[in-house]
């Protein structure tokens, strides 16, 4: 990483953090942000009732497995690549990395951005059908990123998803 | 996030996500979204607020059955810290 990119990524990292602070501020910034325009994409069917379906989670908030590789924060495009995370992982065996925003609430409770616990007492008690294998990103990725994100990373997950047979997806953000 | 939905509603599979930033989501057009105007990092609220975590999900999953059009954002208008939850007792949706 030259210099330019850790001033920028530390800039960024900055800004984001202030933007956690700024409710007002971080709206007139999705005014600007770059983002992907798209057209409505067609809505698939949640056919079966919520006490039979099959489902996963899949934030953006840059959770991980204490084991796996944290997400590549020295990237000033982000890291379009994704961590599986196991339904019955124990949540302290999870943590953050993402330094766009302010995690240290969410660590000392996921179910504020990763709600696993909270779906697996769902999926006890008969409310959901089940709670599939998860899924986590980092979000803030830019291109030439939100390529692979789309083309390679994002369509691996769909299809892991729909190999296990999970009924729908509730995706969270940071 | 909207990016990722929409690839995953595309395999055929419903998709619903809890988002922050309406404009964003007005352009990404992820197939269904709850917008909440709270703090980044906290879609589904505070800290040790269990109701307020299962309401959103709640709502979120609510949103598969009642959605009928692609690129819906639910606005509850939920306001930070000064609302009072109350943890759904049914779930038998739709």
């Amino acid at each position: 990483m030259n210099d330019f990119d850790w001033l920028r990524q530390r800039l960024e990292s900055a800004f984001g953090q202030f933007l956690s602070q700024a409710p007002e501020l971080a709206r007139l910034w999705g005014q600007w942000f770059d983002a992907v325009e798209g057209e409505p994409v067609p809505l698939a069917r949640l056919e079966k009732p919520l006490r039979e379906a099959r489902l996963a989670l899949v934030t953006t908030g840059g959770v991980h497995l204490r084991a796996q590789t944290p997400f590549d924060m020295h990237d000033s495009h982000g890291d379009p690549s994704y961590r599986v995370i196991p339904a019955d992982t124990p949540v302290d065996e999870l943590m953050i990395t993402h330094d766009y925003y302010d995690h240290t609430d969410a660590e000392r409770d996921l179910n504020i951005l990763f709600p696993l616990e909270l779906a697996r007492e769902l999926a006890a008690r008969g409310a959901i059908g089940g709670l599939g294998t998860c899924y986590s990103f980092m979000g803030h990725i830019e291109p030439p990123h939100v390529e692979t994100l789309i083309r390679r990373t994002a369509p691996e997950v769909a299809g892991m998803l729909r190999q296990e047979q999970i009924d729908a997806v509730l995706l969270t953000p940071a | 996030m909207g990016l990722i939905a929409r690839v995953i509603e595309s395999f055929g599979i419903p998709t619903v996500c809890v988002i922050g930033l309406r404009e964003i989501a007005e352009r990404v057009r992820p197939p269904r979204a709850i917008h909440l105007k709270w703090p980044f990092g906290h879609p589904l609220g505070e800290p040790g607020n269990r109701a307020q975590q299962l309401c959103v999900i709640y709502i979120a999953l609510q949103a598969l059955y009642t959605v009928r059009e692609s690129g819906t954002i639910i606005d509850p208008g939920w306001r930070w810290r000064r609302e009072e939850y109350e943890e759904p007792d049914r779930w038998d949706l739709p």
